[in-house]
């Protein structure tokens, strides 16, 4: 049953990670200038967080869908989620109209609080896949601890 | 099958998370790297701010602009850092507005500052946290107003006139 709710947690989360960092990842441009709208990041960080940002979403939810590392890949996007949150709650209250460049660099949904309802969803997905020790149906089962 | 069964187990999450994660994100900045390498034609690592500058919410101005601004006299300079950080130094003459405490200090200036005075907002380099601040003061009737392409240490680094930090 445990595991059962940990894989779905899992393919859930995951799926989502690997679908935002699609479009990112072709047009990186168009993420740095998504990012930069939340006039949050230095312009030094800019170009360097549109390069890596998506590859963390995608490794992270390709660790966990396949279950490997999986732990690591529930932090990561429980890290993420987190950042994500704050930006949105900044923007919010800073009254920015911006598009959130969550997983359409070019006309995403704007930021409200149904994003913050969905990314605390996903931050509480993420949190079984985080604290169940079984490995359940995941590739972390042949690994040597 | 049971898959809990014959498998790794580990009671304590925290070591064996951090440890992927940090796995995970070492692999991850290496592939960034990689495909940065791979890909020369695509976007630079360092961002070019005149890019952006049409996104900010007044117009950027250089160092050697605004250093001929104090010169002449004409502007007001605008500190926006945090207070421990401004009390390392400020631009000579220049006063404080902060985000945190934009209301206060805008009242402290009411009779200095006026809403057709010349106006350079400057920073630590983070543009994007003086066009928040240069947004604020738009709304309160403030238009004439610039934002400094480079911070403080530049500014010192180019004979600039500096003052200790604290009230100017």
């Amino acid at each position: 049953m445990i595991s059962a709710l940990v894989l779905l947690c899992r393919l859930v989360v995951g799926g989502v990670f690997v679908y935002a960092s699609l479009n990112k990842l072709a047009e990186p441009a168009a993420f740095a200038e998504a990012i930069h709208h939340y006039r949050l990041v230095p312009y030094a960080l800019l170009h360097p967080s549109a390069h890596l940002l998506p590859v963390v979403e995608l490794v992270a939810g390709v660790s966990l869908i396949l279950g490997w590392f999986r732990r690591g890949g529930a932090l990561l996007c429980a890290v993420m989620l987190v950042i994500f949150i704050a930006a949105i709650t900044s923007a919010l209250v800073r009254g920015l109209d911006i598009s959130c460049g969550c997983f359409n660099t070019d006309a995403g949904h704007g930021v409200g609080l149904d994003l913050l309802w969905r990314d605390a969803l996903l931050l509480l997905l993420c949190l079984p896949p985080l604290l169940v020790g079984r490995p359940g149906w995941s590739l972390d089962r042949f690994r040597r601890n | 099958m049971n898959p809990s069964d014959s498998a790794p187990r580990s009671t304590s999450w925290q070591p064996a998370s951090l440890k992927e994660a940090g796995l995970l994100l070492l692999f991850c900045l290496a592939a960034t790297a990689g495909s940065w390498a791979l890909r020369p034609d695509g976007l630079s690592l360092r961002a070019d701010p005149t890019v952006y500058q049409l996104e900010l919410a007044a117009p950027l101005v250089s160092l050697d602009e605004a250093l001929a601004l104090f010169e002449e006299g004409d502007h007001l300079f605008i500190d926006t850092r945090s207070e421990d950080v401004a009390a390392t130094g400020i631009i000579a003459g220049a006063f404080f507005i902060r985000e945190s405490s934009f209301d206060d200090d805008l009242y402290e200036l009411f009779d200095i500052m006026l809403p057709e005075d010349g106006l350079v907002l400057y920073g630590d380099g983070n543009l994007s946290a003086v066009s928040n601040l240069a947004t604020l003061l738009l709304e309160r009737g403030y238009t004439n107003l610039l934002i400094l392409e480079s911070g403080i240490a530049a500014w010192q680094a180019a004979g600039g006139d500096v003052s200790p930090g604290g009230a100017p």
